[in-house]
């Protein structure tokens, strides 16, 4: 879209939840909009604030605005990063999509690998931004806003940051009595923004709790007709561990139209290719997420709400029980040098089979010396020292040292936080949510043209609740989340332990990984395991090389 | 009112140097004390030879070619007055500028140009060019292989590409062409040092398909202007190929004769592997004289992805000079135009103000 004076042109991937405010506020100082877009808002905001004008920004969003008079090229990412924004630039030229794939697809790109990007796949099981597998394409980083001109590219200028939100909040906590409140009032402001939409909003409804209180609070914020979506499968069905019934009995309460997507086996393995397909940058998640946008497609919507976020927002990893625990007993261990490196030779030698079985409880003295390392030993899908048994000794060895995996986690800490709460929720936010949820989230619902909308990611949300969560205790934020609704949702949802995605849709990613890769078929008892063979599937699909087995020994 | 940066200059040669890079060093110095954008600039070379005129602005020290000695030389003059900015003019020299760079306080820019930078340096280079503010390649390729051995934000590594003197310009080459005896030949030249080191630069692939033009029925001559150790060897290789007729080796000539040569030729070949950049191309095509190189490394950049010149893979190396003698000459006024406006003077002199003002702009 192009500015009426013909000065700014903007090409705009997301949603601006506040447009109706901001085409207000800029209609009183004089803009006349031609059309009934927020893209239009983005060309007078940049007009009138310049690059200032992501601060008034509430939404997921990623764009750039040609400036004709100054020849220049502004590029900007919401703070979460819910929407990509991927660069290359080869020294003469600056090219910019949504996908990696739309980049390469392009040509003129080149597809030399960028080692930091495969070892953060293995380390972390989706690629770290701002690395890509391609060394010439990089992810604009969350938060951030970028010039370009004929000077070439700046660098990345950071314009927001959730450590800094939680570390100015640690200062004056918001009494306990006061959270249900603060709670109810936040989500209700975000889930109403979020239904801003010419079309209908449906919604992802799992067992949980927070698609289950969003569900609840859409209903506060006076949304009539609602259709809930859930996914189950067939090998459940009669045993605690579907989800359809629970999801059933929530939607009930709020009145909505629940519809159940059951998926089996059969369906899993015809769609894989497409699925391996789909994806953007490899990912070892966002299987269920595309099965669920599939069923959405399938019941005609075209927006839905998801919970994503409500566990790093309200504390429902164990994470944030693990991570401080794991901090206070084993990192006065880890503060001896030599100590984590010694006891892991030690129990290859001693206990070869725990090594295997329990590849993480090796390296806990070795990592737990700081928030990052204890992070990656919660959350790796591999640990440093296990990757020249799966890349190429080189990519480990280079990419390692070009991702500094423990001082890039460290940097999303800055500020600290201050808080054990507050710093596992950055932690989580900055780095799982951010690489693997929100980017399958984008992928799986963009290839079935369903956009994904996540009140729960949310940066004025964060700055609501920062001040409750740098004390959260455990359960009590869940619960509060639980109560935003007028009318609370049931106490079994609470009881209901997180199902997750592992079983059986892990039993059949083994499988997978077993019959394409002639990996093992047995199923693992570790969870993890399941996760390191699928990461197999997924990287060598991607094809970086001719030769799978360079980049990945499977 | 700002102070403007004082600037210290470490390279092998530049005033008084010989060859590709410090020429780039003139070009580049020159361009940056004409812009007004820096209020001094102090060279320290390794290399200096004969007599030579300083650009208003610019000093340089006495030359000391001893590694131990230049590095004292130029720590010595580092200390002995206030600098902003130092410009490495070599990767070798990196981990000295590097460490100068961090006693003063001042921004690193480092120089990279074509071989010396594509293969992962030293462990001491590498930490040098990682602190780098500013990191300038003269090609795209070159950029790439600093960026594949190189941990660094890629938005500090800039290409500023090679440019070419004014006095390269076209003209008449006939006299020329009749003192070589070669009129009414299609003239193919190629312009590089012939040592055995630089076999990349291709005279023994030209030498290959001339029997194969010939045969053709292209009346073509092959004239060679440079020298080195390897000149014998060639130039015998290239008699056997089509006979004496056919065949010129000049030797390295002189500036004014240069001109002339590239004015002479019908075509401008250098089918080199390695070039960082290739300036050739340029001095030939702003003599109006078509090019054609590989479609490899930095040659690319220098025909401007064949907006300019002519880049062929290697294996189609006969069929595209073919192709080219047979085209219509075109005006050598309008390649001239094109190439200047592209790499000349006035472009080059803004990507080294665009270059500094960056690196300023983060300060």
């Amino acid at each position: 879209m192009t500015s009426e004076d013909g000065r700014f042109v903007v090409v705009f991937n997301g949603e601006i939840y506040n447009y109706p405010q901001l085409r207000a506020e800029l209609e009183t100082d004089g803009a006349r909009f031609r059309t009934t877009s927020d893209t239009e808002a983005l060309l007078h905001l940049y007009a009138h604030y310049g690059a200032e004008m992501v601060h008034r920004l509430r939404g997921m969003f990623a764009f750039a605005i040609w400036d004709q008079t100054r020849r220049g090229l502004f590029l900007a990412r919401d703070p979460y990063g819910i929407k990509p924004l991927y660069t290359a630039n080869d020294g003469w030229t600056f090219r910019f999509a949504s996908q990696v794939k739309a980049l390469l697809a392009g040509g003129n790109i080149s597809r030399d690998p960028e080692p930091a990007g495969i070892v953060g796949f293995h380390l972390f099981g989706s690629v770290p931004e701002p690395f890509t597998l391609y060394r010439d394409i990089r992810a604009l980083p969350a938060g951030h806003t970028q010039w370009v001109d004929n000077a070439g590219p700046r660098e990345p200028k950071p314009f927001a940051n959730l450590a800094e939100v939680l570390a100015k909040s640690a200062a004056n906590p918001t009494p306990a009595a006061e959270l249900p409140e603060r709670v109810r009032a936040g989500v209700l402001d975000s889930v109403s923004a979020h239904l801003l939409s010419d079309v209908e909003v449906g919604i992802f409804l799992s067992a949980g709790v927070d698609s289950g209180a969003m569900l609840g609070v859409m209903r506060d914020a006076g949304q009539r007709e609602i259709r809930a979506i859930t996914l189950a499968f067939d090998e459940f069905k009669g045993t605690p561990e579907d989800e359809a019934p629970e999801a059933a009995r929530v939607s009930a309460i709020y009145g909505a139209r629940h519809i159940v997507r059951r998926l089996n086996a059969q369906e899993f393995f015809g769609d894989l290719p497409t699925i391996l397909e789909a994806m953007d940058q490899p990912s070892i998640d966002g299987v269920n997420t595309w099965f669920i946008a599939k069923a959405a497609k399938e019941a005609g919507l075209k927006v839905a709400l998801s919970g994503l976020g409500g566990d790093e927002l309200f504390g429902g990893y164990a994470s944030f029980r693990d991570l401080p625990h794991w901090r206070r007993w084993f990192g006065p261990f880890a503060a001896v040098p030599g100590l984590g490196f010694l006891f892991r030779k030690f129990i290859r030698a001693v206990a070869p089979n725990l090594a295997v079985a329990r590849p993480k409880a090796v390296g806990l003295l070795e990592l737990s010396g700081s928030w990052a390392g204890t992070y990656l030993l919660r959350r790796g899908l591999f640990l440093p020292h296990e990757l020249p048994m799966f890349v190429d000794p080189e990519i480990a060895r280079e990419g390692l040292r070009r991702l500094k995996p423990l001082n890039r986690l460290a940097a999303t800490l800055m500020p600290d936080p201050r808080t054990d709460g507050g710093r596992v929720c950055v932690l989580e936010s900055a780095n799982y949510m951010r690489n693997q949820l929100l980017r399958d989230a984008d992928w799986a619902g963009m290839a079935h043209s369903i956009e994904i909308r996540v009140p729960l990611v949310d940066f004025t949300l964060l700055a609501t609740l920062a001040p409750a969560i740098a004390l959260l205790k455990e359960g009590a934020g869940k619960a509060a989340l639980a109560h935003a609704p007028t009318t609370p949702l049931p106490a079994a949802a609470l009881i209901r332990a997180k199902t997750g995605f592992s079983v059986p849709t892990g039993a059949w990613m083994s499988m997978a990984a077993a019959k394409l890769w002639g990996a093992t078929a047995s199923l693992p008892q570790y969870k993890g395991l399941v996760s390191r063979r699928w990461s197999s599937v997924v990287i060598n699909h991607i094809g970086l090389t001719d030769d799978p087995a360079k980049v990945h020994a499977a | 009112m700002k102070r403007l940066p004082r600037l210290l200059a470490l390279v092998g040669d530049a005033f008084g140097g010989r060859g590709g890079i410090a020429q780039y060093n003139r070009d580049f110095l020159g361009a940056l004390a004409k812009s007004g954008a820096v209020s001094s600039i102090t060279v320290v070379p390794r290399i200096a030879r004969g007599f030579f005129l300083l650009p208003e602005k610019i000093e340089q020290t006495p030359a000391h070619a001893a590694r131990s000695v230049y590095a004292l030389a130029a720590l010595r003059t580092a200390f002995s007055r206030p600098f902003d900015l130092v410009f490495c003019g070599h990767v070798f020299m990196a981990p000295l500028a590097a460490l100068i760079a961090r006693l003063k306080g001042a921004k690193l820019i480092v120089q990279t140009h074509g071989i010396e930078a594509w293969p992962r340096p030293s462990r001491a280079q590498l930490m040098a060019v990682e602190a780098a503010d500013l990191v300038l390649c003269v090609s795209r390729y070159t950029r790439s292989a600093v960026l594949n051995w190189a941990a660094i934000v890629p938005e500090r590594v800039l290409v500023l590409s090679n440019t070419v003197r004014d006095i390269f310009t076209p003209g008449d080459g006939s006299a020329l062409r009749a003192e070589l005896g070669l009129q009414g030949k299609r003239v193919l030249l190629t312009v590089a040092r012939l040592d055995s080191q630089d076999r990349y630069k291709g005279h023994d692939r030209v030498i290959a398909v001339l029997p194969q033009l010939v045969a053709q029925g292209h009346d073509v001559a092959y004239v060679v202007v440079g020298d080195g150790y390897d000149r014998a060897r060639l130039e015998a290789a290239a008699l056997r190929a089509v006979g004496a007729e056919r065949v010129r080796f000049l030797g390295e000539v002189e500036l004014q004769s240069l001109i002339k040569f590239y004015r002479m030729a019908d075509l401008f070949v250098m089918p080199s592997t390695g070039e960082g950049f290739g300036i050739a191309f340029l001095e030939a095509m702003a003599c109006g004289t078509r090019a054609l190189g590989l479609n490899v490394a930095g040659a690319k950049d220098a025909l401007a992805d064949e907006q300019l010149g002519r880049a062929a893979p290697e294996t189609e190396l006969a069929a595209t000079i073919a192709r080219v003698l047979v085209e219509p000459k075109g005006d050598p006024g309008t390649l001239a135009a094109a190439v200047r406006a592209r790499f000349g003077p006035e472009t080059f002199a803004t990507g080294v103000c665009n270059a500094l003002n960056r690196l300023m702009e983060t300060a």
